[in-house]
């Protein structure tokens, strides 16, 4: 066993040893993959995996690194980004991956990527082209 | 400031290439001669070609720090650099067919899946899939 093994088999005894909370992450982050577009919020995802919305928060962040709602908007982000590669329009995109306001998503996506959705897709066109 | 270089330590550029290219499937972004036989040479994802570019780095040839800490992960079976793929099975089948050795194969640690392989070149690189 490598000294790199070793160290796997240590970090798993710490941090990923307790194998309820591991499918309950798991099973919140697969629904969100699969329903991003939709109105998702806490309750409705703490109700899934029946635990309180402040302890999936907790849980979701000790396993991930970030927030539900951080995953999420990220995973929207590229998803948008997929679509409007794919020639969708910008509104359209906005509405399809579960955004509600074509202004946050457009400021959100440029914050996220450097280019507004309209850019973004001029560029990304025209490279295959 | 971007990030968008990431380095990887090579002993030799060329034979980098052919593995990076092709076996991992990366595509050249540049290429270019810096003198002494050295070149400027990075990869993209086929995926995400607009993503941060790999840069094979000579470094471990030229100086020998660099080496010697090379040498000593790959003595610790360590990967220093990782990859995110959409299925670590699905790669592992592909890279085994192609000759390609690994390390560990593929295991879970809680909310991922890991694979370690050994580029040929002085490195271990880890494969990671998100559960």
């Amino acid at each position: 066993m490598t000294y790199y093994e070793k160290e796997l088999e240590r970090v798993r005894g710490l941090v990923y040893s307790n194998e309820g909370q591991i499918k309950t992450v798991i099973g919140i982050r697969n629904f969100i993959n699969k329903n991003y577009e939709a109105d998702l919020n806490l309750d409705f995802l703490s109700h899934i995996q029946y635990v309180s919305k402040y302890h999936l928060i907790r849980l979701f962040k000790k396993y991930y690194g970030q927030t539900p709602r951080q995953y999420l908007i990220d995973t929207r982000i590229e998803k948008a980004k997929a679509r409007l590669r794919e020639g969708m329009t910008v509104t359209e995109t906005c509405f399809a991956v579960g955004f509600e306001s074509l202004g946050s998503f457009s400021s959100l996506f440029k914050t996220k990527t450097g280019k507004t959705p309209s850019q973004y897709q001029k560029a990304q066109l025209s490279r295959s082209k | 400031m971007k990030v968008t270089l990431i380095s990887i330590p090579v002993l030799d550029q060329e034979k980098a290439l052919q593995f990076y290219t092709q076996k991992l499937g990366f595509l050249v972004k540049k290429d270019l001669p810096l003198g002494g036989g050295n070149r400027w040479l990075t990869l993209v994802s086929k995926d995400w070609q607009d993503g941060p570019e790999l840069l094979l780095e000579p470094g471990p040839l030229h100086f020998e720090p660099c080496k010697v800490f090379q040498d000593a992960l790959m003595d610790a079976g360590m990967p220093w650099t990782q990859f995110d793929v959409d299925s670590v099975d699905t790669e592992y089948d592909r890279l085994t067919k192609l000759g390609v050795e690994f390390s560990m194969k593929p295991t879970e640690m809680g909310t991922v899946k890991v694979a370690v392989l050994n580029d040929t070149c002085g490195n271990y690189i880890q494969l990671v899939e998100e559960l």
